[in-house]
């Protein structure tokens, strides 16, 4: 018959074994990364390269410890929250691949404080690091960074004085414009006009001809990506032939390709980065890798949603197996990515480089031009 | 809003089917997608009120449902205001802009009323984007409170859940209360027979206005309990998009039912979640669904489901004594020198005419004569140039129809407006809805009794649409008569109607004016129309060339000469 003191001893053993299954369990199960990215709609573009980002940092997952699911967020913030909620019902979900629209992204912040789970997401809208949220983290520069290198490579390095600014009426255009008026007042050189654009809007001249009128001497854009195309198309096409220095979505070769070279020639365009120009071989090799996936050109939208990914990953392959031990992770660790070192400056903004890329008028592969490293000073 | 048996059963099993998957199943995501489906509901049964029971294609729904999220959002995230004052101001304030606008909007009519209110949305639209200091732009405003009622918080998930469908309840019971009697049958009417409308003492601009009001005031209810659920409000709670959406549901689920907004809201707000794995293929998948419910249910869910439902109604027919029919006060009629011209074309050149009460009088001429337009400007439906309509000493010139209506003027019309959803007892009893103090129950005896002095008992609960001419004529003269009008004016009344149904159409007639009526009978049929007329008037080209005796007005040269072409045999 078992005394006391054995039962008590066994009952020991029984709980010490319970908890190293459970634990050795908790390490060998699964993770969950949902991919929650706009396919549809004004951002479908971009979103398509969010999604291959990710996509392509996740296949390499060579083992089936890392599960993920993709969904489309479409342009509204109800989708959006819809897609947030579905995904949080999947078994150990440690972070979210966020879409990079900001008005979706503000809905999903109090959402993702409820679950206590970290997005990643490459949304350059500056609020949603302002809102004191520990669960986002963008690994795109925000409008803080790539405004300040739009800005300073217009002024400093192209000798720009009277720039007119010309943005897009949505969050992201918003967002941006506010940035670079700033940049742009701090640097001597405000604008003389600055005019706002639907994205449904096709005819440009009306806006080309307010600048020609206004006497601006060179083009800062803040647009999505065709209307982007749209004005530097249109602006050739009327003999304005102003230096033109377009937002991130210039980058993009999907952009570059509604262009002829020659309507390229004088456009620059900042950019977190710029995978397709070529000049390292890390870079290089995850081009070839994205265009053999993908048969698509990567842009700088896929290479940071890639290196988002890949930093989660590290840190799943660290041990990290909960949203928490996710999220100490991405505040706290640095991670050497393909297009740049990240760490978060306590916002949750992981991002703090920029380039400017410019075309030649020969191509429509852009060249690097300018480096901004860590232009805030947060990493 | 007029429901068929099987109604009630349908939503009581919708609510519990949806309250167990609720309890029972759910999940966060479910039960967060159904909340989204509660708040469609509410937005739905407002569209239902103009764009279902007015008839009237508003693409305002969504500028509404965005007025109201914005008012919520911003008193809500800028200042703190709790759900108890946000959310009656986010009713509040569509209502009263969809009151200020009615005036102008309203007067519209079809695509020109849809472009009228596309331009509130996109001018809200522009509005929220532009205003970045007071709407945050096109960024919008984070940080918009979960609902709060004295400091009681409304937790996510079944609570809230729970929370948005009782307020769906009640909005739904509003819109029964609203439109489940005569008031509804008066919109059947509006929507489906504008012309007899009028002529019933239907004001359609009444009707009109309080269903844009009714509409605005839900969709900013919807609006406010959206922007709670997100959280955030943003310019997309104005796009075209959610306008898109609503309409969809409407159309899908069903365009006046309660049980259509359910289905409608919860079809479509599921629909794309269940095809969401598809990635961007899904909208593929969703048109496919949709193009499927338009294909089998073209009338919407609701109608569908309720025609497998409902079983042949033959309610047993009670010994009704036909009343007699007397008009509710006698008055003659008097029209003085009435001029119309459309453009060029000289309709009516002077016309004097009276109508003594208890008079027959018949009006003929040729094709073009002037007869109908004549019908018209009596009744309201037109406005004469010039002249002088006297109804009991009062000059009702230019009035609208509805207000000749409810004066004593009753028509028919060359082609019997009666709305096709509607039972023949309600079509008749529609006529009672411009009356504020009769109620559905007695409208729909009286109706009985006139059906059953027409000889159409066994029909009473048959629907228009499936009646044939005779009946129909019949049931257009009916409801004319609902009303007791003092005057009443027949456009045709016995053109392809047999023998049997012109003799009793007659004996009705001699009957009406006999107690009072004075009656104007335009007709081709002289078998018809001679025996009846004590005296007869004979239009040409907008003038009378005869009138008096009808022996001796049909052999008058000049109304041989212009109407009949020889002479006429009296029968």
């Amino acid at each position: 018959m078992p005394t006391p003191s054995s039962l008590l001893a066994l009952i020991g053993v029984a709980c010490g074994a319970f908890a190293l299954t459970n634990a050795a369990s908790a390490q060998s199960k699964p993770v969950t990364i949902p991919v929650l990215v706009p396919l549809t709609g004004f951002l479908s573009l971009e979103g398509t390269s969010q999604r291959n980002g990710a996509d392509l940092a996740l296949r390499e997952v060579a083992d089936d410890s890392v599960r993920y699911d993709v969904s489309d967020t479409a342009t509204s913030p109800e989708v959006a929250v819809n897609a947030l909620e579905r995904a949080m019902t999947g078994d150990n979900v440690v972070a979210v691949v966020a879409p990079m629209l900001g008005t979706q992204m503000l809905a999903l912040v109090p959402l993702a404080d409820e679950f206590k789970v970290p997005l990643v997401t490459v949304s350059g809208t500056a609020k949603i690091t302002e809102l004191g949220s520990p669960n986002v983290y963008r690994f795109f520069p925000g409008d803080v960074v790539v405004k300040q290198a739009h800005a300073r490579y217009a002024v400093e390095e192209l000798g720009i004085k009277k720039p007119a600014v010309v943005f897009q009426t949505t969050a992201y255009g918003q967002s941006g414009r506010v940035e670079l008026t700033r940049n742009l007042q701090a640097l001597g050189s405000p604008p003389v006009i600055e005019e706002a654009i639907d994205v449904s809007v096709k005819d440009m001249l009306p806006v080309l001809s307010k600048v020609r009128a206004a006497g601006a001497d060179a083009l800062l854009l803040h647009l999505h990506a065709g209307s982007t195309a749209l004005v530097i198309k249109q602006a050739r096409a009327a003999g304005i032939n102003l230096p033109i220095i377009a937002g991130s979505a210039m980058h993009q070769p999907q952009t570059a390709a509604l262009l002829e070279p020659s309507e390229l020639a004088g456009v620059c365009a900042e950019s977190g980065s710029s995978p397709i120009s070529g000049g390292n071989p890390k870079i290089d090799d995850f081009a070839k890798r994205y265009r053999a996936a993908f048969d698509s050109e990567p842009d700088a939208f896929a290479l940071g949603q890639y290196d988002a990914v890949r930093m989660i990953l590290a840190a799943v392959n660290a041990g990290a197996r909960t949203p928490d031990a996710i999220r100490q992770a991405l505040a706290n660790n640095s991670h050497d990515g393909l297009a740049m070192r990240y760490r978060s400056d306590g916002k949750g903004n992981m991002a703090h480089d920029a380039v400017i890329i410019c075309y030649d008028g020969a191509g429509r592969t852009p060249n690097i031009v300018k480096r901004y490293e860590n232009v805030t000073g947060a990493r | 809003m007029n429901y068929r048996a099987g109604t009630v059963p349908l939503l009581a099993i919708i609510a519990v089917a949806i309250a167990a998957y609720a309890v029972l199943f759910a999940s966060s995501y479910d039960l967060r997608v159904l909340t989204v489906s509660g708040i469609y509901v509410i937005l739905v049964l407002g569209y239902q009120f103009i764009f279902g029971h007015a008839g009237a294609l508003s693409l305002a729904q969504g500028a509404f449902f965005g007025m109201g999220a914005y008012v919520t959002g911003i008193l809500g995230s800028q200042l703190g205001w709790q759900f108890t004052a946000t959310f009656p101001l986010s009713i509040l304030v569509p209502a009263l802009l969809a009151a200020t606008i009615a005036l102008p909007v309203l007067r519209l009519e079809s695509h020109y009323f849809a472009l009228a209110t596309l331009a509130l949305d996109q001018g809200l639209l522009l509005i929220a984007i532009n205003w970045e200091a007071v709407t945050g732009g096109a960024n919008g405003l984070p940080g918009v409170p979960g609902i709060v009622i004295f400091d009681f918080a409304v937790p996510r998930g079944l609570a809230l859940l729970a929370f948005v469908w009782a307020l769906a309840a009640g909005a739904a019971a509003l819109a029964w209360w609203v439109m489940h009697g005569l008031y509804g049958l008066s919109f059947t009417v509006m929507r489906e027979t504008p012309l007899a409308a009028g002529a019933l003492g239907i004001d359609r601009a009444a009707l009109r206005f309080v269903a844009f009001v009714l509409s605005a005031a839900y969709g900013g209810a919807a609006g406010a309990l959206f922007v709670h659920t997100i959280r955030v409000i943003s310019p997309e709670v104005l796009g075209f998009a959610i306008m898109v959406t609503v309409l969809t549901m409407t159309v899908a689920g069903g365009r006046t039912q309660i049980v259509g907004a359910i289905i409608g809201a919860v079809l479509l707000i599921h629909l794309p979640e269940w095809f969401r794995g598809l990635e961007q293929y899904y909208l593929v998948a969703v048109g496919v669904a949709l193009l499927l419910v338009i294909l089998f249910a073209p009338d919407g869910a609701a109608a569908y489901l309720g025609r497998r439902t409902v079983k042949s109604q033959n309610n047993p027919q009670p010994n009704i004594t036909p009343p007699d029919l007397c008009p509710a006060r006698t008055s003659g009629l008097k029209i003085t020198g009435l001029v119309k011209n459309y453009g060029g074309v000289r309709a009516l050149a002077g016309v004097d005419l009276n109508v003594a009460p208890g008079e027959i009088v018949g009006l003929i001429g040729p094709n073009g004569s002037g007869k109908t337009t004549l019908a018209n400007l009596l009744t309201g439906l037109d406005r004469p140039d010039s002249g002088c309509i006297i109804l009991r000493d009062k000059d009702i010139t230019g009035l609208p129809a509805h207000r000749i209506a409810r004066l004593g003027i009753g028509r028919t019309f060359q082609t019997p407006q009666l709305a096709p959803s509607l039972h023949l007892v309600d079509a008749v009893a529609a006529a009672h809805a411009g009356d504020g103090d009769v109620d559905l129950a007695t409208a729909r005896a009286d109706a009985r009794a006139i059906l059953a002095g027409l000889g159409l008992t066994t029909r009473a609960d048959q629907l228009c649409r499936n009646q044939p001419h005779g009946v129909r004529r019949s049931v257009d003269l009916a409801a004319a008569l609902a009303r007791r009008p003092s005057v009443i004016v027949l456009d045709e009344p016995a053109a392809g109607l047999t023998q049997d149904e012109a003799t009793t159409l007659a004996a009705v007639l001699r009957t009406y004016a006999a107690n009072g009526a004075a009656v104007l009978v335009i007709d081709h049929d002289m078998t018809f129309l001679l025996p009846l007329a004590q005296r007869l008037v004979c239009l040409d080209a907008g003038h009378v060339i005869a009138q008096g005796v009808p022996d001796e007005v049909v052999g008058e040269p000049a109304v041989i000469a212009a109407y009949f072409g020889a002479a006429v045999t009296t029968p």
